[in-house]
């Protein structure tokens, strides 16, 4: 859908936002797909959170999860208008949060690997850095080091794997839930789990047994 | 055998670290967030009316790419007079003026 839309004031009234709380998910897209502004509000406030921590699950790190979770809204508005509700719009939400999280990490790995490549040539003089390593604050906090290399292998795990394994053990999901994401089958999935769950176990094994 | 002994150990440690994943904080976005979607869709707009690649809002590159235009899709006319000199002696070629 081409942005037709006027743009309504950054801080319009609260009370604006409230009118559609109440609404289906349903609703929520017929009316956006006519032009309201007030739905887009109300689909932003009710699943900015779920998109947020999804997206925060994947790339472990607050900036670029704030970013994606944006770009996922602006997403959602522009091509509103091709929705078919084939799925459910949670469903398609987490679908294009998990795919644009997936990419923004192809992106910046790639990066990563471009960096290393021309320092190697001395293209660029600067110091390479690695990464800064984004544990989750609780991990930081308390000092468990268990979980921060429990979070460090998950990130290393296959896109799919990754996906799966976060919606299943970080955002509730059912089997069913997350083969309607992933557009693939149940069983699909509980192969995708049991093959992460193999691979984080058989890296991990060495901190289950010492840590 | 040592794996009959540690194996329930390592397993319970499995399920306390996926406890521990699933019982994470819920951290939510920071407020605002709206704001900054709709602040980034208005930049999308804007940098969507910019349709024309930013050479060609140049007037001296848009000119270069109306002459070439103008040279490539023409019938010869231009190139034809000097063809003419060339072949005076060709059935058809106009006399010279004296």
């Amino acid at each position: 859908m081409a942005y037709s839309l006027p743009l309504p004031l950054a801080h319009a009234p609260p009370a604006r936002a409230q009118l559609n709380d109440a609404a289906t998910d349903a609703d929520l897209v017929t009316q956006l797909q006519a032009g309201s502004e007030a739905a887009f509000r109300t689909l932003v406030v009710r699943y900015q959170d779920r998109v947020h921590r999804t997206v925060l699950a994947l790339l472990r790190s607050p900036e670029e999860a704030e970013d994606v979770a944006q770009e996922v809204f602006v997403e959602v508005y522009q091509t509103i208008g091709r929705f078919r509700g084939d799925a459910t719009l949670s469903t398609w939400l987490y679908r294009l949060a998990t795919s644009r999280a997936l990419k923004n990490r192809r992106m910046a790995r790639a990066k990563k690997r471009f960096a290393q490549f021309t320092s190697l040539f001395g293209f660029d003089n600067r110091v390479l850095h690695e990464a800064p390593d984004h544990a989750h604050p609780q991990a930081l906090l308390e000092g468990q080091q268990q979980l921060r290399h429990f979070l460090a292998h998950i990130a290393r795990l296959p896109g799919q794997q990754q996906v799966a394994f976060t919606l299943r053990h970080e955002q509730d999901l059912s089997y069913e839930e997350i083969a309607a994401v992933l557009d693939t089958t149940v069983p699909a999935v509980e192969s995708l789990l049991f093959r992460a769950r193999q691979t984080l176990r058989k890296h991990l094994q060495p901190h289950l047994h010492h840590g | 055998m040592a794996d009959l002994t540690t194996r329930p150990v390592a397993d319970q440690e499995w399920d306390d670290l996926v406890r521990q994943l699933h019982n994470q904080p819920k951290t939510g976005v920071r407020p605002f967030f709206y704001a900054r979607v709709q602040a980034r869709l208005a930049a999308n707009a804007a940098a969507q009316s910019h349709a024309l690649p930013g050479w060609l809002r140049r007037p001296a590159y848009a000119a270069l790419l109306g002459a070439l235009v103008m040279t490539l899709s023409g019938d010869g006319a231009a190139r034809r007079p000097a063809a003419a000199a060339r072949c005076q002696d060709c059935p058809g070629a106009r006399p010279q003026p004296r």
